[in-house]
């Protein structure tokens, strides 16, 4: 692709994030470690996978059942991921609250809590347009363009830029609904994001029928929108709570 | 022809893909490029209007400021798929474009002549001795595109004429005073596509015929004896001005080391054979004799008739040319009366008053456009005519005459080996001779690299000339089967080192052959560098000579692939950006909505 639509593909799967990251992120230093460190984690938990895949390749994908198994063991994979990423988190939080009580400073507030979910949900969707478009995107720098014949109607970058931004906002707020799931014990919310993670991962799926792209996309949105209301949801209450518990 | 008539149409071409395919060929009745008389120009004769070459159109000669690419098979298939995909789409903003990756040194540095572009050494002259794969071929007077194919070649080295006596001419021997008969044949063939120039039937088939018929005369004993001196010899770069045989006559003239043993006062009678794979005609293999009235060809005529009756039971059949031919038919034979209107010549054909070849000088021209059976037949009827001739009369039996047999066999490997790309120069025959990567054999002349000599480096010799050049040292040695192998003195004993890339140091036998550079007689090689040398009243050939080079050029390739148009490429682009504004403003929204909300309380 040209340089100019490089550049659009680009900031379709990428731009939200870097909006997310000058207005929120970069103004706490911690934030942008923890942003770092997880897509660290992420793009190394994505490596794994697919060089534990690696040896069942090629896959026949005429079929759509061995890629069902392929996107549910990597799903699975990666929610174990998030439930050690949550630990360490904690042992970490234990620990900077330890040394703020030392020093004689506050503790961390909820919404610091909240922020670093977020860097870390950031970091978790930035791996995965990394790993899915950007490598993509940049092989392919030249006068030409690609179509794939089951998604014919638009080229195949956009189609993949579209699709990373879908995954990514579903990856940045789930960090926070898992975070606030696991803190407060909260059932619902620990089950609600491997559920939509799994969704997801498995609507893509439609993708491989003859013009599915139509149909699968619009649905990978609206898992995208439902994690963003869920996750409004949620942070309105807690703070709320948190607001009135504050000041009785 | 459309292009050179409707210019407003040419405006709008960028480049052509020629398609190829087996198809392709039945439909077509004929195509030529070349022109209607091919070298007009060098015909010993005024009538220079004569259509030997009716079906020529004369594309090949014309300049386009296009490049023409000639596709394979496969590519072709895939090329008409992206054509009518490109009429189907549903899509406005795409389409499937060509890019050619074409770049002519000549072009770039602006060197648009023969002459300019020796001087800047940015191209190099066609003949013997080529190393660089090339692409264009400029005129001295007029600059000319085309030429490029797609199926590139690995890079073919040139080399120069081979000649070759029969026996081998005794260099101590104080009696060199035989009359020569000369039997001439060429192995260049030319085409609209440089690395598609197989000429089968013109002149290949002449060659081959020429070759099996060594083979035959090979085996006949008593050669010695004969009052005539047979000499073969095939020359190379004669589609381009006839550089093989006019360089031939200059070093003739010149007595120079690569015609060493021969004299052109020794020079009796020269027998051309030209075409010779058309001349099956329902089971009957018919040849004609074409000749310039001379009494001395009444000499060859007649054993081309006792020839003839001895092959009666094949069916082979030689007649005089009609007599309404203006003369010659453009061949090297031109070369020789221009240079001596009093030689004493034949040249054997498949066809009579015009080319019997539909496909003369075209990429169309192979082992499909030939009959093997006529090329041994037109090898039969050489080979006795010679042994009739050189034997001059001589204690000559019918006995002796019917045991001169072309092995059919040995014609249906040379085809095999020259014509096709199964199995090509990887074949038996050639391998025997020669090491060579390529497979599919092309018989374009080439370019001369470096100072041109009669004892050229094999690997400034190119696979077909050094395959004729073993291939004839080897038939024409005596006596058969004293061999040793290949040493210093090898030469003093008056042998040549045959089979010396695939047998070690090559094994010494006892032969006359020899190379002979093959280039314009307007060049000198001087220094380093070549010039040309001003048109000189002595060399009336080499003043109508256009002085053909061809330009130096890096890899050529062709891609073809989907575009989008500009407009959509702007589009996703405000596309990406506004989604970025749409999110910083949602995020603002967002915080400035929670803040205010939380200091509510």
């Amino acid at each position: 692709m040209t340089v100019a639509a490089g550049i659009g593909y680009a900031l379709v799967a990428l731009g939200p994030s870097l909006t997310l990251f000058v207005s929120v992120i970069s103004k706490k230093p911690f934030l942008i470690l923890t942003l770092l460190s997880s897509t660290l984690v992420w793009l190394i938990s994505l490596i794994i996978l697919s060089g534990i895949w690696r040896a069942f390749l090629p896959l026949n994908s005429k079929t759509w059942w061995p890629l069902a198994i392929l996107i549910f063991t990597s799903v699975a994979f990666q929610e174990g991921l998030r439930l050690l990423f949550w630990k360490v988190y904690k042992r970490l939080e234990d620990i900077l609250d330890a040394f703020a009580d030392r020093v004689s400073k506050p503790r961390l507030y909820l919404t610091d809590k909240m922020q670093i979910a977020l860097a870390g949900g950031l970091g978790h969707g930035v791996a995965h347009a990394v790993f899915f478009c950007l490598s993509l995107l940049t092989p392919a720098f030249g006068p030409a363009t690609y179509f794939v014949d089951r998604c014919s109607q638009i080229p195949f970058f956009l189609v993949s830029a579209i699709i990373a931004l879908a995954f990514v906002t579903v990856h940045t707020f789930s960090m926070v609904i898992a975070f606030n799931g696991y803190s407060e014990g909260n059932k619902v919310d620990q089950v609600f994001v491997p559920s939509v993670h799994l969704a997801a991962g498995m609507m893509t799926l439609i993708n491989f029928a003859s013009g599915g792209c139509i149909i699968g996309i619009p649905l990978l949105f609206l898992m995208a929108i439902l994690t963003l209301m869920h996750c409004g949801r949620m942070v309105w209450r807690r703070l709320t709570e948190n607001q009135r518990q504050g000041n009785s | 022809m459309l292009i050179s008539n409707d210019s407003s149409f040419a405006r709008n071409v960028g480049g052509v893909l020629v398609e190829s395919g087996v198809e392709i060929q039945h439909k077509l009745k004929g195509f030529s490029p070349a022109q209607k008389f091919p070298q007009a120009e060098f015909s010993p004769y005024h009538n220079t209007t004569y259509e030997w070459n009716p079906i020529g159109s004369g594309i090949m000669w014309k300049s386009y400021n296009f490049p023409v690419f000639l596709l394979s098979e496969s590519s072709t298939s895939t090329l008409q798929e992206i054509a009518m995909k490109n009429e189907k789409t549903e899509r406005a903003y795409t389409t499937n474009v060509a890019e050619f990756d074409v770049v002519m040194q000549t072009t770039k540095v602006g060197t648009h002549d023969s002459e300019s572009c020796l001087k800047e050494e940015t191209c190099l002259p066609l003949g013997g001795y080529s190393r660089k794969k090339m692409s264009f071929a400029n005129r001295s007077d007029v600059y000319s595109y085309g030429d490029i194919t797609i199926l590139l070649r690995g890079g073919m080295l040139r080399g120069g004429s081979v000649w070759s006596a029969l026996p081998p001419i005794d260099r101590l021997s104080s009696n060199q005073s035989k009359p020569i008969i000369l039997a001439v044949a060429s192995m260049d063939a030319q085409s609209f596509f440089r690395d598609k120039s197989l000429g089968a039937d013109s002149p290949i088939s002449g060659m081959i015929s020429l070759l099996a018929a060594v083979d035959a005369l090979s085996h006949v004993d008593g050669l010695d004896d004969l009052n005539r001196q047979l000499v073969f010899l095939v020359f190379t770069g004669e589609a381009w001005g006839y550089l093989g045989s006019r360089r031939f006559l200059l070093e003739l003239d010149q007595q120079s080391d690569a015609v060493h043993g021969l004299k052109s006062t020794l020079m009796h009678l020269v027998m051309e054979i030209g075409s010779t794979g058309r001349g099956l005609n329902q089971g009957n293999k018919t040849f004609f004799a074409h000749t310039e009235v001379s009494s001395a060809s009444n000499e060859t005529l007649d054993a081309l008739k006792l020839a003839q009756e001895s092959l009666k039971s094949d069916g082979v059949t030689i007649s005089t040319a009609n007599s309404s031919n203006p003369g010659v038919p453009p061949s090297s034979m031109m070369a020789f009366l221009r240079k001596n209107s009093s030689t004493s010549g034949i040249v054997l054909e498949d066809f009579d008053t015009i080319f019997a070849n539909k496909f003369y000088h075209s990429h169309l021209d192979d082992s499909a456009n030939i009959n093997s059976s006529a090329i041994v037949a037109a090898a039969s009827l050489v080979a006795r005519t010679l042994y009739v001739l050189a034997s001059d009369n001589k204690n000559l039996t019918s006995s002796a005459l019917s045991a001169i047999n072309v092995n059919a066999s040995l014609v249906e490997e040379l085809i095999s080996c020259m014509l096709d790309c199964n199995p090509g120069l990887s074949c038996e025959l050639v391998k025997s001779y020669i090491s060579t990567t390529n497979t599919c054999p092309n018989h374009y002349v080439g370019v001369v690299l470096g100072e041109p000599s009669s004892t050229p480096h094999p690997n400034q010799v190119d696979d077909i000339s050094r395959f004729v050049w073993n291939f004839l040292a080897d038939r024409t040695s005596t006596p058969k089967g004293d061999t040793s192998v290949c040493s210093q003195d090898c030469g003093k004993k008056g042998g040549v080192c045959i089979r010396a890339e695939t047998d070690g140091k090559g094994v010494c036998v006892i032969s006359t052959t020899r190379y002979v550079p093959a280039y314009s007689t307007r060049l000198k090689f001087d220094s380093g560098t070549w010039q040309l040398l001003p048109p000189n009243s002595s060399d009336p050939m080499g003043m109508l000579d256009p002085v053909w080079t061809e330009s130096n050029w890096n890899t050529i390739g062709l891609r073809v692939y989907t575009v989008q148009d500009a407009a959509y490429d702007r589009l996703v682009l405000l596309g990406g950006i506004t989604v970025t504004v749409l999110a910083y403003l949602a995020i603002l929204l967002t915080r400035a909505y929670i803040t205010k909300a939380l200091k509510q309380d």
